[in-house]
Parts: C-alpha cells; sequence; structure tokens
C-alpha cells in the first residue's frame, strides 16, 4: 500500500512552526514521502512529550520507507518472470538508452533503473527514476506493463 | 561473457553471463527459464542406465548400439531442443536405418512452419516486426508464460524503424484467447482483448466485415481490428496453440483468412513460439525430403500414421530412439506409457520421466551451455549458439557412435 | 454444464492447459523435486469459480477425467476462466488428457484428503 503524504500530515503536530524549514506541515509531509526531509528533521515531534505516540506510529508507518530507501519501487521477485516489459517500457530507459534498452536489447548503460539478473528484475539506480527528485512526476509506465503486478510503488 | 539462451525459439542473444571461478554467478536480460538454465545447468544431471542401472557410458552405448541394429521398426522423436548438426546427424541415422522419425511439432506447430516454408503464409521476420509492425496480434498464445521476452524484446514494446514513439502511439496489441491471460491483460489502451470460445466464429467475423456484412460476434472487435490494420503497412499475427487446436486440423478458413487480409494491407504471420530449435529441425527435414515431420524413410513420404504417438500406440515400432524430450511429460499418458513396452532408448542431459522406464539412458549436454551448434529461430533466422564450457559427450558425438555402429 | 452448490461433492469443470513460467523454471531445474509438484500439481480457478462451489485456496482436489484422476492444489488467480480452470502443462496435464481433447478437457473436481499427486505415483501405474 502507498503511504500518502495525508497519512504523514495526519500525525504531525500541525503547528506550520516552519523549524523543519518548511513554510506548513503539509509541505514537509511531502518532502518526507519523497526523502527530501527525513522524519528527525521535525524537531517539536522528538522534543516535545506530547507527541510521542504520534512520533512512534509515524516512525512505525515510515518504516517501508526505510526499508526501501535505495528504491522507493518494489519488485515482488515471486511474480517476477523476468519478461523484461519494464525495462523496456520505461521512458527514462528510452531516452538514456535508445539502443539498448529502449529497442528491446538488455541495458547497455552502466546503471539502469532496472535490469533482469538471474531471471528477475532488480532495482538497480532509483535515482534516474522519474517518479523521485525534485521534479518527479507520476510514471506509472513499468508497473502498468507487469502482467502479474509484481512491481508496486511506496507512495501514491 | 556474451551467450545466446536456448530457453525458448525466442533465442535470445543478448545474456551475459559472470562467473566466479568456474561457477555462473550472474546471468544478466534473461528472462526467469533462460537464467535458470544456466544458473542450474548441472541440476538433476543424467547418468548412463541400462535396465534402470547405472553403468560406464561405454557399456549404455553397447547396449543401445545393440538395439538400434537389431531393430526391425525404429523411430527417432524429440530433437527439438538440439542444435541442427545434430539433428542431421538423427536423420542420418534414421536413413540408414530406414526409420521413422518425427518432432514435436507435429502436436504444437509444425503445420504452420510448413505452411510458412510452402509459401501458403505470408511471413517476416522478428527483426522486420519491430521496425515495422503497428497491429500485433497475439492468437491463442500466451506469451507472457511461454516467451517471457518476446513482446519486450521483438514486438509490442521495442521502439524501431517506423516505430519510434514506442506502444503507446506506433503499435496496436490484439490478445486473442480463451480466458483472460497474462498476456491478455496487457491489452490496455491502444489495444483489445478478444474472448473466444470458438475461434471459428472470430475468423467468420473478420471475413465478414472485411466483405461489408455484419457478423453475428464480435462485429465491434472485428470491425476495429480491422481499421487499425488498415492504417499501416505492417501487420502480424502469431498464432500459438490455442489457434492450432481451434482450428482443430482444417487450416482452410485461417489460410483464407490471410489471404482476403492481405487485400486491405499487409498482414503476416509468424509461430508465436515452441522449443529452442524446432524450426530447426522442421527446415532441416523439409530441405532433404520435403516434410517438416512425421516422415517414414522406408515409405519414403510422410503422414499422419507416422507421427510419434501414432506410432506408439498403433504399436508400429519397436524401438524408439528419443532425444532432449520427455514424452510421458508432454503427451498424452496412454501413448507415453507404452514406451515401457518397447525399446526406449533416452539421449538427454538431464534425469527425465521418460529416462526412468528407458531401456538404456546417454546422457549428453544442454544446448547452448555445454554444447554448441546451429538454430534457427521461430522466425526462420539461424542463431549460433556457443557453449559456456564443451562437453565432449554430447548429442553430435553420441548420434555419430550410434550411425557408425548401424 | 457447471453445478454450483456449498454441499457438492462433485464439481464438473472444462479445464484449459497452459504454461506457466514458474512451473517451467522448476521443471528445467530438476523434474523430481518438490518445487516441481508444487508448481505443476496445481488448478488455477477464478474467485468467482471459487466462492461459487466453495473450493478454497490451497485445498487438495481430485481432478479426474474418465478413469484418470490426480490430486491437484487449488490456487486463486485471475487468469482462470470464470467458469473454468487452467493447469500448466505437465505430467499432470498428460496423464489426464488425450489427443482429442489436449488442451482443453472436462474434469470432475472433489474435494479430497491428503498431498498433492507426485509423478512417481503416475510412472508407478506404468507397465513394463
Amino acid at each position: 500500500m502507498p503511504i500518502t503524504p495525508m497519512e504523514v500530515y495526519k500525525l504531525l503536530p500541525k503547528t506550520n512552526c516552519k523549524r523543519c524549514g518548511e513554510q506548513t506541515c503539509m509541505s514537509f509531509a511531502f518532502k518526507v514521502i519523497n526523502r527530501e526531509k527525513t522524519i528527525e528533521d521535525c524537531k517539536p515531534l522528538f522534543e516535545e512529550e506530547k507527541y510521542r505516540s504520534q512520533k512512534e506510529k509515524l516512525i512505525k508507518l515510515l518504516e517501508p520507507l526505510n526499508k526501501a530507501t535505495e528504491t522507493g519501487l518494489i519488485v515482488d521477485e515471486s511474480k517476477c518472470v523476468g519478461c523484461a516489459n519494464c525495462i523496456v517500457v520505461c521512458p527514462v530507459h528510452a531516452a538514456e538508452d535508445p539502443f539498448g534498452a529502449g529497442s528491446g536489447f538488455g541495458p547497455t548503460i552502466e546503471n539502469p533503473i532496472l535490469r533482469m539478473e538471474n531471471g528477475v528484475v532488480k532495482v538497480v539506480n532509483m535515482e534516474m527514476c522519474r517518479r523521485y527528485g525534485k521534479n518527479r512526476t507520476l510514471c506509472v509506465a513499468c508497473r502498468e506493463n507487469c502482467p502479474s503486478d509484481a512491481i508496486s510503488f511506496l507512495e501514491g | 561473457m556474451q551467450i545466446t539462451c536456448t530457453g525458448c525459439s525466442c533465442l535470445c542473444d543478448d545474456i551475459t553471463l559472470r562467473f566466479n571461478g568456474e561457477k555462473i554467478e550472474e546471468v544478466r536480460n534473461a528472462c526467469r527459464r533462460g537464467a535458470g538454465i544456466y544458473l542450474h545447468h548441472s541440476s538433476n544431471m543424467a547418468k548412463p542406465k541400462v535396465d534402470g542401472e547405472e553403468v560406464e557410458l561405454e557399456k549404455a552405448l553397447e547396449r543401445a548400439k545393440e538395439i538400434i541394429a537389431d531393430s526391425k521398426n525404429l523411430v527417432i522423436y524429440g530433437l527439438d531442443t538440439t542444435t541442427v548438426e545434430a539433428q542431421k546427424v538423427a536423420i542420418e541415422l534414421a536413413e540408414k536405418m530406414q526409420a521413422y522419425i518425427d518432432d514435436c511439432s507435429t502436436f504444437c506447430l509444425g503445420d504452420f512452419v510448413e505452411m510458412i516454408l510452402k509459401g501458403e503464409l505470408p511471413t517476416a521476420t522478428l527483426e522486420d516486426v519491430k521496425n515495422n509492425a503497428y497491429v500485433i496480434t497475439y492468437w491463442g498464445t500466451d506469451p507472457y508464460n511461454s516467451l517471457p521476452r518476446h513482446m519486450s524484446r521483438y514486438t509490442y514494446y521495442p521502439r524501431g524503424g517506423k516505430r519510434q514513439r514506442g506502444y503507446e502511439e506506433d503499435r496496436y496489441l490484439v490478445v486473442v484467447d480463451v480466458r483472460k491471460s497474462h498476456t491478455a491483460k496487457l491489452a490496455k489502451k491502444n489495444a483489445r482483448f478478444i474472448k473466444v470460445d470458438d475461434d471459428l466464429e472470430l475468423i467468420d467475423a473478420f471475413m465478414k466485415v472485411m466483405n461489408g456484412k455484419a457478423p453475428e460476434k464480435f462485429a465491434d472487435d472485428a470491425a476495429r481490428v480491422i481499421r487499425e490494420m488498415k492504417k499501416a503497412d505492417f501487420n502480424v499475427i502469431f498464432g500459438g496453440l490455442g489457434l492450432k487446436y481451434g482450428l482443430n486440423g482444417n487450416y482452410k478458413p485461417f489460410i483464407e483468412l490471410t489471404k482476403k487480409l492481405n487485400e486491405i494491407s499487409k498482414v503476416y504471420f509468424i509461430p508465436a513460439g515452441f522449443h529452442a530449435n524446432m524450426r530447426g529441425f522442421n527446415e532441416t527435414l523439409f530441405e532433404k525430403t520435403g516434410c517438416v515431420n512425421r516422415y517414414s524413410f522406408r515409405e519414403q513420404k510422410c503422414s499422419n500414421d507416422f507421427a510419434f504417438s501414432r506410432l506408439i500406440e498403433s504399436n508400429a515400432v519397436d524401438t524408439a530412439l528419443i532425444i532432449g524430450s520427455d514424452p510421458l511429460n508432454s503427451l498424452p499418458f496412454d501413448v507415453a506409457k507404452n514406451l515401457a513396452k518397447i525399446n526406449t532408448i533416452v539421449i538427454d542431459p538431464r534425469r527425465s520421466f521418460t529416462s526412468e522406464i528407458a531401456k538404456v539412458v546417454l546422457p549428453s549436454a544442454i544446448s547452448g551451455v555445454e554444447q554448441s551448434g546451429t538454430m534457427v529461430r521461430s522466425d526462420g533466422v539461424k542463431v549460433e549458439v556457443k557453449a559456456v564450457v564443451e562437453k565432449d559427450v554430447n548429442d553430435v558425438y553420441l548420434l555419430k557412435d550410434l550411425v557408425r555402429a548401424v | 454444464m457447471l453445478r454450483f452448490g456449498k454441499f457438492l461433492r462433485k464439481i464438473e469443470v472444462e479445464v484449459v492447459v497452459a504454461r506457466n513460467a514458474l512451473q517451467a523454471e522448476a521443471a528445467d531445474a530438476g523434474k523430481f523435486s518438490d518445487d516441481f509438484v508444487d508448481k505443476s500439481a496445481v488448478l488455477y480457478i477464478s474467485e468467482n469459480f471459487a466462492k461459487n462451489t466453495g473450493l478454497k485456496e490451497g485445498q487438495i482436489v481430485r481432478v479426474s477425467n474418465g478413469e484418470r484422476s490426480v490430486k491437484l492444489k487449488v490456487a486463486i488467480s485471475d487468469i482462470a476462466p470464470e467458469n473454468g480452470a487452467v493447469m500448466p502443462n505437465s505430467i499432470y496435464s498428460s496423464y489426464l488428457s488425450d489427443f482429442s481433447s489436449f488442451k482443453r478437457f472436462k474434469a470432475i473436481i472433489e474435494i479430497e484428503d491428503g498431498k498433492q499427486t507426485t509423478p512417481d505415483e503416475i510412472l508407478d501405474l506404468i507397465e513394463t
């Protein structure tokens, strides 16, 4: 299940104190999902006793995000049969590796986003993916073309 | 190390292996099945056996030669996972012994390959498809499970030639099946999933639409697909087992359909896929005899009566030499079980169900891993496969030894 | 013909035989392994079909075609036809079918205890 900014916001102090460097708690919630900020950046959450239960709930909620800090995209390997649709469909691969992955072959660039290793798709280089970073877009190309729903995203 | 995978008739040539000493540690770019073949190439290996007891290879070979020399009616079967070079030796042996020879294509897509070789169906290569095809139809086949990289390597997803903008704008996918298979799930935006119960009804619908009549069933689907095909100058139909068994031996309606489709646009046919070198066998036998399978060197002709399963069922043979195939796994039990009653010799790199009931087992080599040679892709393109580590005792070695002895 | 009912002992169904990628991997690695049995001796049915017939995920069923039968494990999957079933292409499907209805045959399903049939049990039926 993807973690939404709203779920994070509900557990924050909601005081818009700006100590994290953001204007509002909602904006901070988005940055946490994006991994541009960490939950520890919310000082009141960790300093004030009254927020303890919210803090614990938030840490638990954001656990999967921590586990997949390197990826954010999870491949359920038990479902993946190695069809490589995700690799070929990826618009970033098409742009960065047009005569490799973009043309149906295994990626020829050093660090593609996805690559088939030992028969299943592995996430190699999430940073290149359009879904992350400052100018992220809601790209779902890989997930949409996986017939066995092996690919899921952490946030919405 | 770059290699060509022999998992299926896609024969992907962009696979790379990384070693840790002698052991294959990582396989890149191959699908699950292909990677498995390289990662587990030494599991479940066959051992030389006579009457179920493990013996030295020489002893097993001797016994095999005896059995074959003494046989009055021999059938050679399998061969779809071995190289063209080995297939040629097998054909040589069949000729010398005036034997029958058949492969899996008889109950797989041999009929379609034959129609292509005889020019009854227009065809193209997979590269042509990648560079040109607009409407791509998978009819009675589920490549996601049987040929995993087919769609991403050669057809719907890759960009190429005149199809630079990818599947969303430059391709139209049609999936025809009796159920919503994994492949069918991909028919989303510019695509159609056509659920059929009787393929002839869909063929009829296409014909009616092209003749300006309204079909009772599939009116919308047929009209849309025809409209899309007319938009482009290159469309392709991949036919699989669903289509073969749906047509139930009568290919005339499908040939008529293809002819008619080519009056309104260019539509090619390529068999969806099968064992790595099934087409290699069909083409090699065809070159020599004019038949793709079920051939008798004694009668100098091919016939349904000479199909492997028919021969076993009708007790027409006393000896069966099975190379790289496992009839107990793939053929109806009532037929395959009779292999225990005759002199069955199995040549296979791995232990199979059929090897358990064979009189003689001769362990050989896995194509593309332990033996090199030529293979033919589903679209007829010849591909060289190289061994990772060549084994001395392979299909060619064993078969040549058998030929010498008779 | 399909008959519904929670207390029904025998369910008639049309079985489609199709390739399954995970099963193919298990077969290549070793046909005599538990993994092979686990991935091959399976009957896939849709959620709807399961609801209508009372069959449950993981249940063992006896699937028969005439005189021949094998014990398979039920798995719920959306790739199965609405009112039918899918079996992977293997010794189990080959055991149940014949050439007149090779990849699509009618079978009877009955719930039964026990485990999935092993290939050895089928091989034991062969007379020499």
